[in-house]
């Protein structure tokens, strides 16, 4: 058995592969690149060669394209010691034209095209343009840089050799001076004052500060030595990657008395734990001078209420319960009454459930419980209120229960005329002991295999309820991207639905084999 | 000697046996009542009395919104620049215009009679439904059925199917509407793209059910071709199941399109479900709640009847009912 799942689970693994390739053809081949630019005020603004280089540094964020610019590649050769600073500043200086290069200058742009050439890269210079009267325009100033688009190749092993990010002290460039590199562990995590009992792997070199640690907060013990990046997100929400934008706690700051690094105590929503490196950025600012003593100043701030997979997992939990706490025994009646009275009205329902757009009756169940039933129909994140939860639980259980319903029931039925049915009939066992002792067991076989299923896709959310009554939670995530050409979103959340898929397929297969004996993988004369 | 013995005997001629020339060809048909398939699904279809009513809806449905904007001239901006003539409720629609059909589930928001807007609406929406149906149930019952038999194509399909079913569906409209433009065409393309692989799955599960089973082993033992035995083994089989998906399928596409819609990914034209997108602000707006219910209704009215009378007409076309 154990050597069949593991065949599964690297089957699984491959096909979501297949699937972030496809993904990342639709969406960097296919798609017109031109649209991120269409709600940019950056873009409108700048004008003539900055506009040109402008949209090439956004391709290269989009992920579309590689993209140097020659500026960048000084300091790169400064870093490297190839060029020294005295140069430095005339080698960087691209002449109007290139007649006019000074010839320190013309050595490095030749340089510069041939290294990059050499990989593939189409190295453009644009001359400087001018105004009719000589003066170079508003953003006209000659440029210089090399871009290639992305291989398909080299985009898919990047992407998945990125995923996994094992945290380690040569994570700060080499060149940067941070301090004696290495971890530190310590009883008494110095954030809690330095005297209470609380165990933390403190890092210096590395991305995160703090590696391993203690809190209040649910799982209270943590851990940042393996981080997952399923792709960095870019419109949605900047730079953070997708399975945080989905994780991160939402709402109002809840702020709290923090002490900071230099002593500096204050109300706040910064959580310390969570500060990660960000090179320069205490020279840069005078706030993180006041209270950070290193350049860990990056901090996920605490938020009052949950995160967008919280939401939907706590409103598609709850509706999946109820929808197999009512599904299951409704549908089993409906067979036992068979064209009884409840067997009819359980039919019409499920025909309207089907039939009917889902949008129809999501609205129809929102204005009725708005009206009749005085519930809130919108959903407010400072609201304590359990009562707004109320319709969007409905709304998503009511096709789940129609869905279960009519599994059930046409199963059951299935099983009725079964040898064994007639069997324990004629040993004289009533109708009732026959299907709640046999033909139930038997039915709920294949209920059984969608159980993982529905609990592990209650996270990603229903698109159209949480869109009715504005729920901040996961569904909307993906249509989000796709409006906004987040393409790291996209294929973040892809890869996360193709996993879930992959993963409730699996845990539903153990779940049949171990609830029924007959059913067993590993033999070959299946 | 039939004159000789009714003379003799006094016995008429249907007392008297005669001789009957033996035919071969007669003697090897058998004696039993016709039986065609189709007149007996119809006769079972019909011998139900709902099922004439919801015919009968269904055809004036389908005819309301063909027929309909044909003979109307249905032009939605004709009342744009009459400011008194915007969402109106039916009565003050009618002192407005004057009485007609057309007012009586008021004005929209561009002065347009939302009579006529839902039926061209309907009759978009109808089309598309019928459309993809039509090309995802050919392709698909057609390569279905080659997925069951070949065992070579199912280990490829099969793998297929794991990485696209897992490619999100509005990925694939939004980059085609990108590719393309949102039009109507393209709606068409962009749900028959992938659209098919489902029905074909179904029906390979279908096929795998029945391609075992004994008779058909017998057929092959006897010398049967593959395409004999699918097409007259199994496909005949098939047919209850095939109708019965068709009722589940019609529906859906025209749901699917309201979905679409209202998560902003519709098409240009103005389908039913593009109505409800429009007019979803209109909902909660005292006096103007028939612009989005009216179309609500209306869809529901279509998906429900589409697929009552699909599912009854698959329940008759299971030669077991034909008792």
């Amino acid at each position: 058995m154990a050597k069949y799942i593991v065949q599964r689970i690297i089957k699984g693994i491959l096909s979501a592969v297949c699937v972030v390739i496809l993904i990342m053809i639709l969406v960097y081949s296919l798609m017109d690149r031109g649209n991120i630019f269409a709600g940019d005020s950056n873009y409108t603004k700048t004008q003539s060669n900055a506009r040109t280089t402008y949209e090439q540094s956004r391709y290269q964020a989009f992920g579309y394209v590689d993209y140097v610019n020659y500026s960048d590649y000084i300091t790169i050769l400064v870093k490297r010691g190839e060029l020294d600073e005295e140069n430095r500043s005339a080698a960087a200086l691209i002449g109007q034209t290139p007649e006019k290069d000074t010839e320190i200058a013309a050595e490095y742009i030749q340089k510069f095209t041939e290294e990059y050439e050499s990989q593939g890269y189409t190295v453009v210079r644009l001359d400087a343009d001018k105004k009719t009267n000589g003066r170079v325009k508003d953003g006209g100033q000659a440029a210089l840089f090399a871009t290639r688009d992305k291989p398909l190749y080299t985009r898919v092993v990047s992407y998945f050799t990125g995923m996994f990010f094992i945290d380690n002290i040569h994570y700060v460039d080499e060149g940067t001076d941070i301090g004696e590199r290495g971890l530190t562990f310590t009883f008494y995590d110095p954030l809690y004052g330095g005297d209470k009992f609380s165990p933390a792997i403190i890092g210096n070199g590395t991305k995160h500060k703090y590696l391993f640690y203690f809190d209040g907060k649910f799982p209270y013990i943590h851990q940042n030595f393996l981080t997952l990046n399923l792709g960095e997100s870019y419109t949605v929400n900047r730079g953070v990657d997708v399975f945080e934008t989905m994780t991160a706690s939402q709402g109002t700051y809840v702020l709290s008395t923090v002490s900071y690094p230099t002593g500096h105590v204050e109300q706040s929503a910064d959580d310390l734990h969570t500060a990660t490196y960000a090179e320069g950025s205490l020279e840069q600012s005078e706030i993180y001078a006041a209270r950070f003593t290193d350049d860990y100043t990056n901090t996920i701030t605490h938020k009052g209420s949950m995160s967008k997979l919280g939401y939907s997992f706590v409103i598609g939990i709850i509706s999946t319960i109820i929808a197999y706490i009512l599904g299951l025994p409704i549908g089993l009646l409906m067979a036992r009454f068979k064209n009884g009275i409840l067997d009819k009205i359980g039919t019409v329902y499920i025909v309207f459930i089907i039939a009917v757009p889902s949008l129809a009756y999501i609205f129809l169940f929102k204005a009725i419980g708005g009206s009749v039933f005085k519930l809130p129909t919108l959903f407010n994140m400072d609201s304590s209120s359990k009562l707004m939860y109320v319709l969007p639980i409905i709304s998503l259980a009511l096709p789940s229960v129609a869905n279960l319903m009519k599994w059930m029931r046409r199963y059951m039925i299935d099983q009725m005329n079964s040898d064994y049915v007639k069997f324990a009939r004629s040993g004289g066992l009533s109708e009732t002991e026959i299907f709640t002792k046999h033909i139930w067991k038997n039915a709920a076989i294949p209920i059984v295999h969608g159980i993982p299923g529905s609990i592990l896709f209650a996270m990603t959310g229903a698109i159209i309820t949480e869109r009715v009554y504005l729920v901040p939670g996961a569904g909307n995530l993906l249509t989000q991207a796709i409006n906004k050409y987040d393409n790291g979103v996209i294929i973040g959340v892809t890869l996360f639905y193709a996993l879930l898929t992959v993963l409730s397929i699996i845990l539903g297969d153990i779940l049949i084999a171990s609830v029924d004996p007959r059913i067993s993988f590993t033999s070959k004369g299946r | 000697m039939y004159e000789e013995l009714k003379s003799k005997t006094g016995l008429d001629h249907k007392e008297l046996f005669s001789q009957v020339k033996h035919s071969d060809t007669e003697s090897e048909k058998i004696a039993a009542p016709r039986y065609s398939y189709w007149k007996s699904v119809f006769r079972v279809f019909f011998q139900n009395k709902v099922n004439i009513v919801i015919l009968s809806l269904l055809l004036f449905v389908v005819a309301l919104a063909y027929i309909y904007p044909a003979v109307t001239e249905y032009d939605p901006y004709a009342n744009l620049l009459d400011s008194g003539a915007k969402h109106l409720s039916p009565g003050d629609a009618m002192e407005h215009f004057g009485v007609g059909l057309k007012w009586i589930l008021g004005s929209g928001a561009s002065g347009e009679p939302t009579f006529e807007a839902v039926w061209n609406g309907a009759k978009i929406s109808i089309s598309l439904a019928f459309i993809c149906a039509a090309i995802n149930m050919v392709i698909g019952v057609l390569l279905g059925a080659v997925w069951g038999f070949s065992k070579k194509v199912d280990m490829v399909m099969m793998e297929v199917y794991n990485i696209i079913g897992n490619v999100p569906m509005i990925l694939i409209i939004s980059v085609l509407s990108m590719l393309f433009s949102p039009s109507f065409w393209t709606m068409v393309l962009s749900l028959t793209i992938v659209g098919w692989l489902s029905i074909a799955y179904f029906i390979r599960t279908q096929v795998l059910i029945i391609r075992d089973r004994e008779y058909n082993l017998a057929s092959r033992c006897l010398g049967t071709s593959t395409i004999k035995i699918a097409l007259k083994n199994i496909l005949p089989f098939m047919t209850s199941v095939i109708v019965t998906l068709l009722a589940t399928e019609l529906p859906s596409y025209i749901s699917y399109e309201v979905f679409l819609a209202y998560i902003g990914m519709g098409m240009s034209e103005m389908s039913l479900g593009r109505m409800i997108y429009a007019a979803e602000a209109a909902m909660v707006t005292p006096g103007w709640e028939l612009e989005f219910w009216g179309p609500v209704a209306v869809v529901s009215i279509i998906t429900i009847v589409l697929y009552v009378v699909g599912q009854n007409l698959g329940d008759a076309s299971d030669p077991r009912t034909h008792m």
